[in-house]
């Protein structure tokens, strides 16, 4: 069952990386969430009642709700332009994807051992190298904090795949630092927007003293 | 032989339902179940009539196209039935007839010296070259579950215990639905119905045909879809099921099949043109996916 919401997983994958909607993007990114916490609900049942609320904060709360939600309020008040406008076409994204995805199963079938759980590890280097992937050829500034999520995501997956021997410090940590970094680039949006009318990072070329 | 004869029938009632479901959604009555073939006789008794700029190519193409692909339609098993013509690596062998079909109808296409059949051949021909490594990925994987190679083999030992493999039978019926709808021309990649010949895909490699010809291409078209189904009817056929149920579930599938392509062509738009690559390509990591989890079926990973 863990191994179909790893599969469903990695069908959003591809879907973000050939979307041309940010509210796409954004709506898979709840379904990422939902499935995230699918698989720590399959993962982590015999653990105790601290923990299991500590994972739905995290993901059902957190990504499913807190985050889509939050970037959508920002775009909806700063009146962003709701296409992605990539520097690579959809159809080489989605090639370039699925390369960075056979790849990781490559990997994560090579790093094969008993502590290790192949389809978690291999879901997770292709949500990690997909998410680098979309912060690097995707214009907007909104894509690049999707892309970070679908990073951290990524992240949070190879903490399964370990079993619970990844300590919960780490987890939650990285979930501060996220949350920290969405809320920056709110902030940053709303400042930005009062002076440009655009999030095209491309603008920032013309920057001069 | 089973496979042959039961896909002739439900080619002939194929096309009409798919008609009778359009128009009904339409509001209208709609033409009889079997007029397709009505209009298919009439075309039947007509002669064909020749560009003086084509050659032999041309006149041979519907005719090769039509041969191969009964004789893929040989291949395909049925229930406890093995396909007339059946060994290892057969699932090839099958493929590439139909690419056989294919590449005659494009090399027609570009017989007949017109720009507007060139630009629908060179279409065609991206298309499926896109959809190609989808399919092999798809049975590849097949392959590998079963560990034999050739179809009856492979279909005969496909069972589905666990949530995983229900899952991958559904994602692999997904895919061989759109590339059937792609190799068959349907929406949401090309319109049958357009009358523009910039926007056409299939219709308009097919332009200079008439009569005779034209109509073996239609009844190619027709029997291709209904194998499609077949062979989506035998994911879900077991072996151990009696003839008439095989039968009936065969039967039910198709009439959902040709049910569910009148819907989508009832209320979806076509792609646009650039965009139907990128829609195509989309089945390559899919079947990708399906080759990782019968990877991890195989070695008991899930």
């Amino acid at each position: 069952m863990a191994t179909l919401f790893i599969l469903l997983f990695i069908i959003t994958l591809f879907y973000i990386a050939i979307s041309g909607r940010l509210f796409v993007c954004l709506n898979l990114l709840i379904v990422q969430g939902i499935l995230l916490f699918g698989v720590a609900l399959y993962e982590l049942k015999e653990i105790n009642t601290v923990n299991l609320l500590i994972i739905l904060l995290e993901t059902l709360l957190f990504k499913a709700w807190f985050m889509p939600m939050y970037i959508k309020k920002v775009t909806n008040r700063n009146r962003i332009k709701r296409s992605v406008e990539p520097y690579v076409s959809g159809f080489n994204s989605i090639l370039i994807v699925s390369l960075l995805i056979v790849g990781s199963l490559l990997l994560a079938f090579y790093l094969h051992n008993e502590s290790l759980k192949i389809s978690y590890l291999a879901a997770a280097f292709s949500g990690i190298l997909t998410g680098l992937f979309i912060i690097v050829s995707r214009k907007e500034i909104i894509m690049h904090i999707i892309g970070y999520v679908v990073l951290e995501n990524g992240i949070v997956l190879l903490s399964f795949s370990v079993g619970s021997h990844l300590p919960l410090a780490v987890n939650a940590g990285i979930l501060l630092d996220i949350l920290i970094s969405v809320l920056i680039f709110g902030l940053f949006l709303n400042k930005i927007s009062k002076t440009f009318k655009d999030m095209d990072i491309s603008q920032l070329k013309s920057l001069t003293d | 032989m089973y496979s042959l004869l039961l896909i002739l029938i439900l080619s002939i009632v194929f096309p009409g339902i798919i008609v009778r479901i359009k128009s009904i959604t339409a509001g209208r009555k709609g033409p009889a179940i079997l007029q397709p073939m009505s209009d298919l006789i009439k075309l039947f008794r007509k002669d064909s009539v020749y560009s003086t700029s084509t050659s032999w190519v041309f006149k041979m193409a519907p005719i090769v196209s039509f041969a191969s692909l009964i004789i893929a339609v040989l291949i395909i098993p049925f229930g406890s039935e093995r396909g007339v013509i059946s060994f290892q690596g057969d699932f090839i062998f099958f493929i590439y007839l139909l690419a056989t079909g294919k590449f005659l109808m494009i090399i027609a296409a570009l017989d007949t010296g017109s720009s507007f059949e060139g630009m629908g051949a060179s279409r065609e021909a991206l298309y499926s070259m896109l959809a190609e490594p989808a399919f092999f990925v798809l049975f590849a994987s097949y392959c590998m579950l079963t560990g034999s190679t050739s179809f009856y083999d492979m279909l005969h030992s496909l069972h589905f215990q666990s949530t995983l493999a229900i899952f991958l039978a559904f994602l692999s019926t997904y895919n061989l639905f759109q590339i059937s709808m792609l190799e068959n021309s349907r929406l949401p990649y090309d319109d049958p119905k357009t009358h523009l010949e910039l926007t056409m895909v299939h219709e308009v490699m097919v332009l200079d045909y008439s009569g005779f010809d034209l109509a073996l291409i239609q009844l190619t078209g027709h029997i291709r879809f209904v194998m499609y189904s077949m062979l989506v009817a035998n994911l879900f056929i077991m072996p151990v099921f009696p003839m008439w149920l095989s039968v009936l579930i065969f039967a039910g599938i198709t009439v959902f099949y040709a049910i569910a392509v009148g819907l989508a062509e009832s209320f979806r738009a076509r792609y646009k043109l650039r965009n139907n690559n990128k829609a195509i390509v989309i089945l390559i990591p899919i079947s990708i996916l399906i080759f990782f989890g019968c990877l991890l079926i195989i070695n008991n990973l899930y």
